[in-house]
């Protein structure tokens, strides 16, 4: 009964060869370095999980932001728990998709056939190095203000434009209930379409392509 | 002989694998899914708080004659402070017992107003009158003022909020 | 990478492809162990270090040590090494070229080996920029302050940041021998605000502190602000600053403390910035604080800038006192000695003191006991108190501010001699704290008190001086040479530095009756007297005098009304008549002083009382009685 009916739906979604090509397919011999890749997309998830969760109480404006993570923080049941996994797992981010570039760079995994596969991938690092710059800002503490000033205004040494993008990047001459706010949209809206997309290439690459061998003394 | 035993073997590991991934993820499941059911549902389990709030001195009700208070209540909402007042008519006939009635009209909530000269509480919206101790004389309002629970200690007059 | 090359490692993959295992369960089960494990580190993370918040964000605080998040401390680091217009190489260029090269690496790099010890050159450059980046977040770490030190704030520089950065920017170059305390607190006239209002004196000489050595600021929030919450708690008495050095742990205050060793943790610059920040180098401050216990307000000291540095760096040994046994004559020792027994008593000596003591004395007479040990001392000379050898105590800042001070304030300008100018030429008609009084040349005129807030807030300094020099009506004559007075342009200038003081130091003028009452048996402030007992001549007029007439007077009345008698009073104004008679709620004069506000009246409202008085008379038919 239960084998008719995962029949009559194979017919129609053909999940089954999907499984196949995913699950199923083969992988040389690999060592544990190999687990750096699922390592930082099961972090990227956590910062998801935990991340929508915050926005469920965290208000980004400079009246209500710090007040709204203090309450998170302290008030909610769990609020500490899923704010520290937001938090710590953004150092994690960092570490991790360092990590897998290194091993990648050592085992000469981005060359012939996987030259794609590794520019999405450095692409996918200013995206994670984003996600901790505007997300830096968003508990509108002390750290968060100066660090933000001090950070944006890197971006005001720019030859000729830098004052006009200085201006762009904080929305006005000063940090404000603007800056919040683009901090903010970049943080949860931007970034993370940018993020599927180009993790959702990242993975379509590397089971195209298949998981590179561990090279060997003579290669 | 020994490529059977390979291959069981190989199954075995397997089967341990496949075992160790369903509990892992289910264990991962839980890690997440616990806190952020506690998370959501936090503020709503939060129980309104049913405080005793001081409403005033006893000494100031008149005999037979509902007499107004009025109360400031701090309230907290997430991470808003926000204060609340709570107004209420508190009606004597023996210096014992008090009734603690809401000033809030039955009918669509408009302030009902004591009019001596009558001895009823009216309501400006729909004429809705009630008599001394809250109940509907007259007009739309479907039942009598709410009432608050209350207590007397040391001479404080004393109301539950939400009670 | 060749076509060749492209299929044999094609090849060569599918083999190793063949031979590998299946994704499902083999490589998951690492992955999924892997991230179990990192889950486990994140939860701990959280539970015992959690997510700091820190206080709320204040835009205003620009004391605030900014630190970037860990993974962006390095970039922070090489920025430092890159200052002025190369900064863009540090922020801009640098970091694009970086990305720039690891996107496009696949095509730099298209040699087939994959091993990373057959391309030792990617390898080593790999291993490079690594090890740099690392060694940067390293430094960074090291450099930035740690959190519990910037949880101390550097008070001064807060203090500066509020209320002077605005203007002057991050530091301001001070000229030696400004008296930096004095301006601060009186502000000057091109536009620059007393300070005296709002800031106390100890947060005055924390200000003077901090910009005359911002270092030693800062030392101070790292060494000291962790005991001393604020720089005035410590000490600005050098000598005791200097005993912190020499004795450390052994200095009583410290002897509990676990302190440091700072005359070894810190190099002789180091100590001087925190020595120049506790006791600034600011002359008046450190006269008054070291010199002025034995030496008075000043010294006229006449010799030349090094003679008294070498005084007083040397010190001690320096200050014998000769005996005058010879050189003067026995009256002039019996004057002396009388004079040091009691000044008071024997003016006489004052000017015998002048030639020939005030000169190490400075104004600051030492009172001898009684004549007889006071004739043996002067006679006899010798050392009796030692000065302090300040080379030893001082740092050189401090002894050149000194200097600069000693020698400006013994000069003929400067607050010192204004006093004595006023006292002399003042003080008949403006009293003793220039709180004014009856004017003793024009009969019935009352000179209003020129050391009130009021009087010193609305009038500057060339204000003053013109007054000073050109003289008023009412009496006041002209003082200045060029006017037929007596006073020099400096004398004159050494007046108005002198009246102005009184802003920073309002004098303490004894409680003195400003409303003569003549009704003794009417208890101030309790009860009014009745209808038809308020007198004009006996209680209402000398309100008038005391705090109208000023103004409101026949030659200069104000807004056309005139205090000075009861005809006038009744008649003037150039609105009309000030007052109804029988109905002070009508009485536009009552409703001018219970709303009184600006300028009139200039020493504030009336009492009270003296309000209550007038509406009385008015209601009781404003008679002439």
């Amino acid at each position: 009964m239960l084998a008719n009916i995962g029949d009559w739906l194979n017919e129609r979604f053909g999940w089954r060869s999907v499984w196949e090509a995913i699950f199923l397919r083969k992988i040389p011999h690999v060592n544990w370095l190999y687990t750096l890749g699922s390592a930082t997309l099961f972090v990227a998830v956590n910062q998801a999980i935990t991340g929508i969760l915050l926005t469920l109480y965290y208000v980004p404006t400079p009246d209500h932001a710090y007040d709204s993570v203090v309450y998170i923080t302290t008030q909610l049941p769990m609020g500490w728990f899923i704010r520290g996994l937001h938090h710590w797992g953004a150092s994690a981010m960092v570490i991790l998709t360092v990590a897998h570039l290194l091993r990648v760079f050592f085992y000469g995994a981005y060359k012939f056939p996987r030259e794609v596969t590794w520019m999405t991938g450095v692409i996918l690092l200013i995206v994670v190095i984003g996600f901790g710059f505007t997300g830096y800002l968003l508990p509108w503490d002390q750290r968060a203000y100066w660090a933000t000033t001090v950070g944006t205004r890197i971006v005001g040494v720019a030859p000729v434009v830098g004052d006009w993008l200085l201006r762009v990047a904080r929305g006005g001459d000063e940090l404000s209930a603007v800056t919040l706010a683009r901090f903010f949209g970049t943080h949860v809206w931007v970034l993370p379409a940018a993020l599927i997309i180009l993790v959702g290439m990242h993975l379509y690459l590397v089971i195209r392509n298949g998981i590179s061998a561990v090279p060997g003394k003579d290669e | 002989m020994g490529e059977s035993d390979n291959k069981e073997e190989k199954i075995n590991r397997s089967d341990f694998m496949k075992a160790t991934i369903a509990g892992i993820g289910g264990l991962i499941g839980i890690a997440y899914g616990l806190p952020a059911v506690a998370y959501v549902i936090g503020p709503a389990a939060k129980q309104g708080s049913s405080d005793w709030i001081q409403l005033g001195s006893v000494n100031k009700i008149e005999m037979n004659t509902p007499t107004l208070f009025k109360a400031v209540v701090e309230t907290q909402t997430g991470w808003i402070k926000s204060e609340e007042e709570i107004s209420a008519y508190v009606l004597t006939e023996n210096g014992q017992d008090y009734i603690v009635m809401s000033n809030v009209c039955t009918h669509l909530g408009c302030r009902v107003r004591w009019v001596a000269e009558q001895g009823e509480f009216f309501c400006p919206c729909h004429n809705g009158v009630f008599s001394r101790d809250g109940s509907v004389v007259s007009g739309p309002p479907p039942r009598p003022l709410d009432r608050f629970e209350s207590k007397v200690e040391a001479g404080i007059l004393y109301v539950k909020r939400g009670g | 990478m060749k076509k060749q090359e492209q299929q044999e490692y094609m090849e060569k993959y599918k083999k190793a492809k063949a031979e590998g295992v299946p994704f499902f369960p083999d490589i998951i089960f690492k992955d999924i162990v892997v991230s179990l494990l990192i889950l486990i580190i994140l939860v701990l993370l959280a539970y015992f270090i959690g997510a700091p918040v820190e206080a709320r964000a204040n835009p205003n605080d620009a004391s605030y040590t900014p630190r970037p998040e860990w993974y962006f401390l390095f970039l922070f680091q090489m920025l430092k090494y890159f200052p002025g217009k190369l900064e863009v190489v540090g922020a801009m260029i640098l970091p694009t070229l970086f990305i720039g090269l690891l996107l496009v690496l696949p095509f730099l790099d298209k040699s087939p080996k994959r091993h990373f010890l057959k391309r030792p050159f990617a390898s080593l450059m790999a291993v490079g920029v690594l090890l740099g980046i690392v060694g940067l977040t390293l430094l960074a770490l090291n450099a930035a302050p740690t959190p519990q030190t910037t949880v101390v704030i550097d008070k001064a520089a807060d203090l500066y940041a509020k209320n002077c950065a605005n203007c002057h920017g991050p530091t301001i170059d001070v000229p030696a021998g400004v008296d930096l305390h004095q301006i601060i607190a009186a502000g000057n006239h091109q536009g620059m605000p007393a300070w005296g209002g709002d800031l106390s004196t100890d947060e005055i000489d924390m200000l003077v502190g901090f910009i005359l050595s911002p270092n030693g600021s800062a030392l101070f929030t790292r060494e000291c602000a962790g005991c001393h919450k604020n720089a005035i708690q410590a000490t600005g008495n050098p000598i005791e600053l200097q005993r912190v050095f020499d004795e450390g742990k052994a200095y009583p205050a410290h002897k509990d403390q676990d302190v440091t060793d700072w005359k070894k943790s810190l190099n002789v610059d180091e100590q001087n910035a925190l020595l120049n920040f506790l006791a600034a180098p600011d002359g008046q401050r450190l006269f008054v604080i070291n010199c002025s216990g034995c030496h008075g307000e000043g010294i006229a000291f006449k010799g030349s800038k090094e003679e008294l540095r070498k005084l007083i760096v040397d010190g001690g040994h320096q200050l014998t006192m000769p005996g005058w046994k010879g050189t003067l004559s026995t009256d002039d020792l019996d004057t002396l000695a009388n004079y040091v027994t009691d000044p008071q008593g024997y003016p006489a000596g004052t000017k015998l003191f002048g030639i020939y003591c005030a000169t190490c004395h400075g104004d600051k007479v030492p009172v001898a006991p009684d004549k007889e040990s006071a004739l043996t001392m002067i006679g006899s000379g010798g050392a009796h108190i030692t000065m302090p050898v300040w080379g030893d105590i001082l740092t050189s800042d401090q002894v050149d501010a000194l200097v600069a001070y000693t020698l400006e304030s013994g000069s003929e300008t400067g607050i010192i001699v204004g006093a004595k100018l006023f006292a002399e030429n003042c003080t008949f008609c403006h009293g003793k704290y220039g709180e004014g009084g009856l004017n003793p040349t024009f009969a019935g005129d009352t000179i209003a008190p020129i050391s009130s807030p009021n009087y010193l807030k609305t009038r500057d300094d060339t204000t003053i001086r013109n007054i000073i020099a050109e003289g008023q009506t009412f009496g006041m004559p002209p003082f200045a040479s060029s006017y037929g007075g007596t006073l020099n342009d400096d004398q004159i200038a050494a007046l108005v530095a002198f009246i102005r003081n009184w802003e920073i130091i309002p004098p303490i003028i004894p409680d003195i009756p400003a409303t003569p009452t003549a009704n003794p048996t009417a208890t101030p402030g309790t009860t009014s007297p009745g209808s038809g007992e308020v007198s004009f001549a006996d209680q209402v007029q000398p309100i008038f005098q005391s705090r109208c007439i000023a103004c409101h007077n026949s030659s200069s009345g104000q807004a056309g009304f005139d205090a000075s008698t009861y005809q006038a009073v009744m008649t003037s104004g150039d609105s009309g008549p000030q007052i109804v008679a029988g109905d002070a709620a009508n009485s536009p004069l009552i409703t001018l002083l219970q709303t009184a506000t600006g300028f009139m009246p200039p020493m504030g409202k009336l009492s009270d009382d003296d309000i209550q008085i007038i509406v009385e008379w008015i209601n009781a038919g404003a008679l002439d009685n």
